[in-house]
């Protein structure tokens, strides 16, 4: 019941006439820049993020939410009509492509909807129930524990997203070092600033995310000189009935499997989609068409990706740690609000808490009768060429930066991590675990920094605590294997060269 | 020395060095009572050991080839940089101009004066709409 009554009053926030609007502006902002070539969440989010400086707390959480599910489903869009892949839609293309293929745009992208809406409310619904219990497991964990829980954080994401540990470690200890610069909170000392006073509040995250990936992705873009063919074709909306049942089994699927994997530390859309189109190649019905342009390889994914996207707001407002790159971004919006996001947020700001949930709903249904209907109108972005396109980025980019502080020194910054940006791609390195170490390194830091001092410097404690020590034996264990499966490779390949 | 691999693993060792050799100069404590340099100690003393690890992997495994085209990066951040110098000495108006007009370099189709002229006012629209009705507070002019 008392769900039922926490509900009741995020809606009453959610649907005030104010909030309403930012909800939709963010959904439609948050599509048409998600479509543009070059463009995932991550990098939309941190460009419009100065957008919701000027608004009260409720309504700019409630945009940014849009932005984000915005983003995703434009990222569909592109995958499905284009090809153009990111992160997020990796699994939309290969089924979405063929359809569009054989002149199916229309359904695969109404699939997308459809599925993306049961996914989301699914995904709600757990939300709204695990999210107020898994805060109050959230007040048993010491430092120690919080140690442990974030270096879990960095080994699965570093290992999903780059799929290689190595690389992405490397890049979560870069993040945390970045974190590092500016003034220690316990000492009062200046630490790597160079004696540049701007650079003693440490270096913005608007700068490094508009940097590692706004400019570094232009660029990457313009290096490759690819040539787009605009996307002409007609569509087609509607389903037919029969077409309309064999959605649903595959989205209830997809969204459950997106709903747990979303919860998990390193999990989020990425690993449920690929899940989800998994569980559907073997299980369903329709299996040996899927790869060749099935509605269920459309329909189990998007209703993943759009579950997991929701239920991974459950580690960031229970427990106070992002679990991906985009939560750290997230994270790093109610902080500019002045909201910790943590245990306490649930009880301390609860309209603002099931105001943000009760806003996903809300968020799902503009995004379904929004742009479901207007997409065709949506491909005309794909129209623009990218030599026009990027100079606009580009001064999206300058006026983002510029906001936070009103600070023209922060554009030369952002140029450096520009470059940054582009060496790390070009070295095969991903930015998004440096993101989200860069947001927990100072949290680390005060973390470990406090068990030691509880335990008098004994390293011991990290191991003998329940939480933290299974924790612990966890990355354990994932390191080992993957040392073991390095060299088990490389066997294979020096036993494969012999014969030859 | 044209092996990503080999210089993925140089350039970690380079970023751990610059942040470990600094934070030597910083007081390191005791663990029971860490001092400001302890933390940034232990991690790029970890990023090194990564670093070390790839550069003696990468003579493992096969090599592959670093793509680094020095132009079009280049554009990009003087364009960023000009912007910003011009904006504080001029204004910005002078400065989204200038950007559009040397990013354009950059682009993949043939330069056109007309189109940059189009864009920039474009842009500037978006900056005055920005100011007037978002609030920013932009030194347009």
């Amino acid at each position: 019941m008392e769900v039922l009554h926490n509900l009741a009053l995020g809606f009453g926030v959610a649907l005030t006439w104010q909030n309403l609007m930012f909800c939709a502006i963010g959904c439609t902002v948050g599509t048409l820049v998600g479509l543009l070539p070059g463009l995932g969440p991550l990098a939309t989010i941190s460009i419009l993020l100065p957008l919701t400086y000027s608004i009260p707390t409720g309504g700019a959480l409630i945009m940014l939410a849009g932005i984000y599910y915005g983003a995703q489903y434009g990222d569909s869009v592109s995958a499905i009509t284009m090809k153009i892949p990111h992160a997020s839609s990796i699994v939309a293309c290969i089924d979405g492509y063929q359809m569009t293929l054989k002149g199916k745009t229309g359904l695969a992208l109404f699939t997308a909807g459809v599925s993306s809406f049961i996914g989301g409310t699914v995904a709600i619904v757990v939300l709204s129930l695990l999210a107020p219990t898994l805060g109050e497991v959230a007040l048993l964990f010491g430092p120690a524990d919080y140690c442990a829980l974030m270096l879990v954080g960095f080994v699965c994401v570093s290992f999903v997203t780059t799929g290689s540990l190595l690389n992405g470690m490397a890049m979560c200890l870069i993040g945390v070092l970045l974190g590092q610069i500016g003034t220690d909170v316990n000492s009062g000392m200046q630490r790597f600033t160079m004696g540049l006073p701007f650079l003693a509040d440490g270096v913005g995250l608007v700068s490094i995310a508009l940097g590692c990936f706004g400019i570094a992705e232009i660029t990457k873009n313009l290096d490759n000189r690819d040539e787009r063919t605009p996307f002409n074709g007609k569509i087609k909306l509607m389903p037919t009935w029969a077409e309309f049942k064999r959605i649903i089994p595959s989205a209830l699927r997809g969204s459950v499997i997106g709903s747990f994997l979303g919860i998990l530390p390193g999990g989020g859309p990425v690993i449920a989609q690929f899940a989800a189109y998994a569980v559907d190649k073997k299980f369903s019905k329709y299996k040996h068409e899927i790869g060749s342009g099935a509605i269920e390889g459309v329909a189990g994914q998007a209703a993943a990706d759009e579950a997991a996207a929701r239920t991974s707001f459950i580690p960031l407002m229970s427990i106070g740690i992002p679990e991906n790159a985009v939560m750290a971004l997230m994270m790093a919006a109610f902080m500019i609000k002045g909201i910790q996001p943590g245990p306490n947020m649930i009880a301390g700001h609860p309209d603002l808490f099931w105001g943000l949930v009760a806003s996903m709903w809300v968020g799902n249904c503009f995004l379904i009768t929004l742009n479901v209907p207007l997409v065709r109108y949506w491909l005309s972005v794909f129209k623009i060429p990218y030599s026009v396109l990027f100079p606009s980025i580009l001064f999206f980019c300058c006026i983002g930066t510029f906001s936070v502080n009103n600070s023209l020194d922060d554009i030369f910054i952002t140029a450096l991590f520009g470059f940054i940006g582009y060496m790390f791609m070009r070295l095969d390195l991903d930015a998004a675990p440096l993101m989200l170490g860069f947001i927990l390194g100072p949290m680390l830091e005060e973390n470990f920094r406090r068990a030691l001092l509880l335990s008098r410097g004994n390293f011991t404690s990290f191991f003998t605590r329940p939480i933290s020590g299974t924790l612990l034996g966890f990355i354990g264990v994932f390191i080992a294997w993957q040392v073991a499966a390095f060299f088990l490779q490389a066997r294979k390949t020096t036993a494969h060269e012999q014969p030859a | 020395m044209n092996d990503r691999n080999l210089v993925r693993g140089l350039f970690l060792i380079a970023i751990s060095l610059a942040f470990g050799l600094v934070s030597l100069r910083y007081p390191i404590g005791q663990f029971s009572r860490a001092g400001p340099g302890l933390f940034p100690l232990l991690v790029s003393g970890l990023l090194f050991l990564i670093g070390l690890i790839t550069v003696v992997r990468s003579r493992f495994v096969e090599r592959a080839h670093l793509e680094f085209n020095i132009k079009n990066i280049a554009i990009i951040l003087a364009s960023l940089c000009g912007f910003a110098v011009i904006s504080e000495h001029l204004n910005m108006i002078a400065g989204i101009v200038f950007m559009v007009f040397c990013a354009s370099f950059a682009g993949t189709s043939t330069y056109s004066v007309a189109r940059n002229l189009k864009i920039s006012a474009g842009l500037i629209a978006v900056a005055l709409a920005f100011v007037k009705l978002l609030g920013f507070n932009l030194p347009l002019y």
